[in-house]
């Protein structure tokens, strides 16, 4: 027996996987499970690793690890003349760097990165371990005029910049021509020799000067010859990098986990009905004595093979899909952190190992459990109907005991959620619990709405007792459709609540009409003009708190928006207190991410460092500042500037009398404001909700992608069911049931059972939005908002799933029509 | 002298229901030699089938012993009984249990390959005489009941087994045809020199064997033969009444 064990093998799964070559339908559906479910989770890790890796290599961005930033106290840049004092004094790896945000003539705001390419350690020989972008490239044509801008390929396509052309600025002026290339890791960032960024931007001082690496007695050395206005500053924007983004990254981890368990959803389906054709096949196969064993080594087998070409097939598209996902995601993590991403992603043999893993882990699990009650019945019983429809039964009791223990786990983890996986682990449960209730439910409410039925409309109550024996066949697919829909409810929500938060933030926030941002407008030059209602001059100081960047603001009490200034918690008497810049200790207001975050409260001391020393400050109200992953502390402007004495001016707020844009620009123009130096409220608006919608753009591409995945989970489950049942429609056709009919009976309990699906959706929904609002978000981002229920998405995702379930129903139909014939010979043969 | 292919001493089975026990096996004997052909005959639910799974090892009798080509199989375990099916029984059914998604010669094949025994000048024998060479490329489903069953008979040949176990292979089929099957059925069966043992309700299929026993109210018997030519040991059954 032992001897003949494998030539049996090969028999076995040569039989078994004949199957798909007569059902090469069944064998897709296996495919696009896998494939989808691997290629969406394969792209969102892919994006991450790479993102991940594009954080540890910003620093070296450069051509050299800097390991600390030379700033001015009020970082209004470092002159030349400090620069040549410092090289001269022997400090080699000091080299200067312009990064500058410019608005193009088009209105779009881009980051531009210059440096001395003669200065930088790495093109002098430095040992760096990254492979330098820049070292291939010709560098003379950069330090020349008319110079060279490069823009990495993706931001030019965004721009829409041919190479050799010129980019035009707001303020009038003309970036060199472009070169575009695609090999530097630069980000979405235009990069220019630190010369030609001077002559160009008629700039006399750089942003900061770079440090290389340097011993620590040379650092000291450094530090000690700097002359009283610069500092030395820790470059800390790996490590903040990496912490701010970690959120951003579990989140797409939890969408790609999501989309997996859909996929996978679809892989169940598909085995479950490929057992189920080949059923009698199995027994054939045992009564000529093959034994379970042999029958599930060979079953194994082939699930191997199927996660083997998942996985090959799903990491081929999960990597170009993660190509045509990056664009969203870098715009996402450079407006939410100024993170740069480099523009092409690459695949690791880790990824692959871990891809074929879960994938095999996946249909393993898929496998198991028919297997498993395929070996138990005896082969006498496996040919009979009854054991299998009870099976079924006790199945779906099963599920709703495991949902019952799953939603109890989630209701026990619940109050004590303190990090993003534990919010994501209690937002599984709920959801899987959710799923596992869902056939049930379907159960309860076929026999419900029997009951209801008038006895003796014969058609309906066939219809009914149809969907009793369709719910076997479709409780998977239906599951994989709620996951998707309440994650799509839950998560249009989210987006739908923040983007009204912040728009009503921004209501209250920018209140002014014109924001300028300009060294050389003369404030006084504006005096009391006619059209000016009123101006305020904000002020900043940079410092890191609890290890992370940290502003602290300066702002004129007296001016409207703080005047109108609304807490998210605190009490008007103390805000009063704040005004004056009294209090003892001294009165300050915090953003919420600084509660949150931070971890204080109302009445909490804080320790800042101002130009004297440490400060202890009193915390009286905490402010909504949406889109910041940084802390932010805010004092009156005179409370400030006695502080921080050196603080950085960040700009001038304009409340204007009436109708008069026109006169205020004209009079910006003659109190030295360039033009570009200063922006329109709604300008602003349409700006911010740009970047936010851009943020999110990821979010909405995965929550359609996986939307899509469901709908295929769907169609190929009603294409299976309806290939299973062809003999038995070919009977009904016999007795005389019409197409009509046909379609009555099989439609009607199928729309119920969406039904109940989109009904149990919305409650899971909203309790997914809740989640995410109140307890995720607040732990990844440290902001607040209120939830906003709109019945829109369910509206839209009915209509969605009603056209995926006619679009199914109309392809069975035709596949029905088209096999009848084959069918009715089969039936015939098997009578005659 | 012959040797015994098949022996059933005092087998009994009983299956218990909440309606009532049924006795469906009392006390059977019988002995079927080797290379000999036997059918059994017996109404609806007199159980047959039931002695049939018990020599295929599909059910276990309450009491009693049953050995297979001399050896007592009654406590084989399952993976003694997957090698007896694999190399010595062939299971035929009513309902032909053909693989649906294998081609006729992959089907005819299937059993022969599992047991490492393909011999060609049989299958080409087989495929001549049952007159399937035309639809070899062909699936179960793109053909008659008819041929179909000659394909299962085909497969359950060209395995070579010593007993072949068949569950009323005509059944299914018309008058005319499944006399075309039985005859060419019991003809190969005697070519190949294996045993058959076949149930079946129909005097006129039992006729082709060379012993026919009637099942009646658990109780075996011996039936008459209706065209009567006695060749040696035919086979014998024999029940203790009480
Ligand atoms: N698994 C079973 N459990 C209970 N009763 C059974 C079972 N199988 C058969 N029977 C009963 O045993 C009797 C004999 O059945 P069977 O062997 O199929 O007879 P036959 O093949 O002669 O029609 C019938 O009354 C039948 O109802
Ligand atoms: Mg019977």
């Amino acid at each position: 027996m032992k001897a003949e064990t494998p030539r049996q093998f090969i028999w076995v799964l040569l039989t078994l996987l004949s199957h798909y070559r007569r059902h090469p339908g069944q064998a897709l559906a296996m495919i696009v499970g896998l494939v989808t479910g691997v290629a969406l989770w394969a792209a969102v890790q892919l994006i991450n690793d790479h993102a991940r890796a594009s954080y540890a290599e910003a620093d070296q961005l450069l051509g050299a690890e800097a390991s600390a930033w030379i700033r001015a106290h009020d970082d209004s840049g470092v002159a030349p003349a400090d620069y040549i004092e410092l090289r001269r004094a022997g400090f080699s790896t000091v080299y200067p760097v312009i990064d500058v945000r410019l608005r193009s003539s088009s209105g779009s705001f881009i980051t531009l990165v210059a440096t001395d390419l003669l200065a930088l350690p790495l093109l002098a020989g430095g040992g760096s371990t990254m492979a330098n972008p820049f070292a291939a490239a010709s560098w003379l044509p950069m330090i020349q005029p008319p110079y060279q801008a490069w823009y990495p390929s993706a931001l030019a396509r965004q721009l829409d910049i041919a190479p050799g052309q010129q980019l035009q600025l707001a303020n009038g002026q003309a970036l060199p021509p472009a070169l575009i290339q695609t090999q530097a890791q630069q980000g979405q960032r235009i990069f220019m020799d630190v010369g030609a960024a001077m002559a160009v931007l008629q700039r006399r001082q750089f942003s900061y000067l770079a440090v290389g690496h340097l011993p620590p007695a040379e650092q000291q050395r450094l530090a000690a010859s700097l002359p009283p206005h610069l500092q030395l500053v820790p470059n800390h924007q790996a490590i903040d990098l990496a912490q701010l983004t970690a959120s951003l990254h579990t989140n797409l981890t939890a969408m790609g986990l999501l989309s997996f368990a859909v996929g996978l959803f679809i892989v169940f389906n598909a085995v479950r009905f490929s057992l189920l054709a080949r059923q009698g096949s199995l027994t054939t196969l045992r009564e000529m004595g093959v034994s379970t064993g042999l029958l599930g080594l060979a079953i194994v087998a082939e699930s191997l093979l199927w996660a083997l070409l998942g996985t090959g097939l799903g990491l081929l598209s999960g990597f170009l899909l993660s190509q045509q996902l990056l664009p969203a995601v870098a715009t996402s993590m450079q407006s939410l952190f100024g993170a740069s991403l480099g523009a092409t992603v690459s695949l690791q043999p880790v990824q692959v190992l871990v891809a074929f893993s879960l994938t095999l882990a996946g249909v393993g699990l898929a496998l198991a459990m028919p297997l498993w009650q395929r070996a138990r019945t005896s082969i006498r019983h496996s040919r009979s109907a009854p054991a299998q429809w009870q099976q079924e039964h006790a199945g779906v009791k099963r599920m709703a005991a495991v949902a019952l223990v799953l939603l109890l786990v989630a209701g026990l983890i619940y109050p004590q959620i303190d990090s993003v996986v534990a919010g994501f682990v209690v937002l599984g449960l709920v959801m899987f619990g959710g799923a596992l209730l869902l056939p049930l439910l379907v159960q309860l409410s076929i026999a419900a709405v029997a009951t209801l039925l008038p006895q003796r409309h014969w058609l309906l109550r066939w219809s009914v007792s149809d969907a009793v024996a369709q719910l076997p066949h479709l409780r998977i697919a239906l599951m994989a459709l709620l996951l998707t829909l309440t994650a799509n409810i839950g998560v249009t929500t989210l987006v739908g609540s923040f983007r009204a938060a912040l728009g009503d933030w921004l209501q209250t926030r920018l209140s002014a009409n014109v924001y300028v941002q300009s060294n050389t407008l003369d404030l006084a030059a504006l005096g009391q003009a006619q059209w000016l209602a009123y101006a305020a001059e904000r002020f900043g100081s940079s410092q890191r708190w609890q290890d992370r960047p940290t502003t602290v603001r300066g702002l004129d009490v007296a001016a409207p928006d703080a005047q109108a200034l609304l807490l998210a918690q605190g009490n008007p008497a103390d805000l009063a207190l704040w005004r004056q810049g009294d209090g003892e200790p001294q009165a300050i207001l915090a953003n919420e991410q600084v509660h949150f975050l931070g971890n204080q409260l109302l009445g909490s001391l804080v320790e800042l460092q101002t130009a004297t020393g440490l400060q202890t400050f009193k915390l009286v109200g905490f402010v909504h500042d949406y889109g910041n992953a940084n802390f932010q502390f805010y004092l009156p402007n005179e409370t400030l500037l006695k502080l921080w004495p050196q603080a950085r001016r960040e700009g001038v707020a304009l409340w204007l009398q009436g109708d008069t844009q026109e006169q205020a620009t004209a009079a910006l123009l003659q109190a030295g404001a360039k033009p570009g130096e200063w922006l329109l409220q709604d300008e602003i608006k349409r700006v911010s909700f740009a970047i936010f919608d851009r943020t999110f753009a990821i979010t909405a591409a995965l929550n359609t992608l996986t939307l899509l995945v469901a709908g295929l989970a769907l169609l190929a489950a009603l294409l299976a069911v309806h290939q299973q049942r062809l003999p038995e429609y070919s009977h009904w056709r016999a007795m005389g049931v019409g197409f009509r009919q046909w379609f009555l009976i099989v439609a009607l309990p199928l729309l119920l059972m969406i039904v109940v699906t989109l009904v149990l959706a919305v409650p899971l929904g909203l309790i997914l939005s809740w989640l995410l609002i109140h307890d995720l978000n607040v732990i990844a981002f440290g902001w607040t908002m209120p939830l906003r229920w709109t019945w829109v998405p369910v509206w839209q995702l009915s209509g969605l799933t009603l056209v995926i379930v006619f679009a199914t129903l109309a392809v069975a139909v035709l596949r029905v029509r088209q096999t009848l014939p084959d069918a009715l010979k089969q039936l015939a043969g098997n009578e005659g | 002298m012959t040797t015994t292919m098949l022996t059933l001493s005092h087998v009994s089975k009983t299956y218990h229901q909440p309606d009532g026990d049924i006795t469906v096996l009392a006390d059977v004997n019988l002995h079927l030699p080797a290379g000999k052909t036997a059918a059994l005959l017996g109404e609806s639910g007199s159980g047959k089938r039931t002695l049939l799974h018990l020599v295929a090892g599909l059910v276990k009798p309450d009491s009693g012993t049953i050995d297979i080509a001399g050896q007592r199989v009654t406590d084989f375990s399952e993976s003694q009984w997957n090698t007896l099916r694999c190399q010595t029984l062939s299971l035929v059914f009513q309902q032909y249990h053909l693989v649906p998604t294998l081609s006729v010669l992959d089907n005819i094949l299937l059993q022969a390959r599992l047991a490492g025994r393909v011999d060609a000048s049989l299958q080409q024998r087989l495929v001549d005489a049952l007159g399937l060479g035309a639809l070899l490329k062909r699936l179960p489903f793109q053909l008659s009941g008819g041929q179909q069953q000659r394909v299962a008979i085909a497969r359950a040949l060209m395995h070579q087994p010593r007993l072949i176990l068949a569950d009323e292979p005509t059944g299914n089929l018309d008058e005319a045809t499944g006399q075309d099957v039985m005859r060419l059925f019991v003809e190969l069966v005697q070519m190949t020199g294996s045993s058959l043992l076949m149930v079946t309700h129909s005097r006129e299929m039992a006729s082709y064997m060379d012993c026919r026993w009637q099942l009646h109210h658990g109780v075996i018997s011996n039936v008459a033969a209706l065209d009567t030519v006695d060749t040696g040991d035919t086979g014998s059954v024999t029940n203790h009444e009480g």
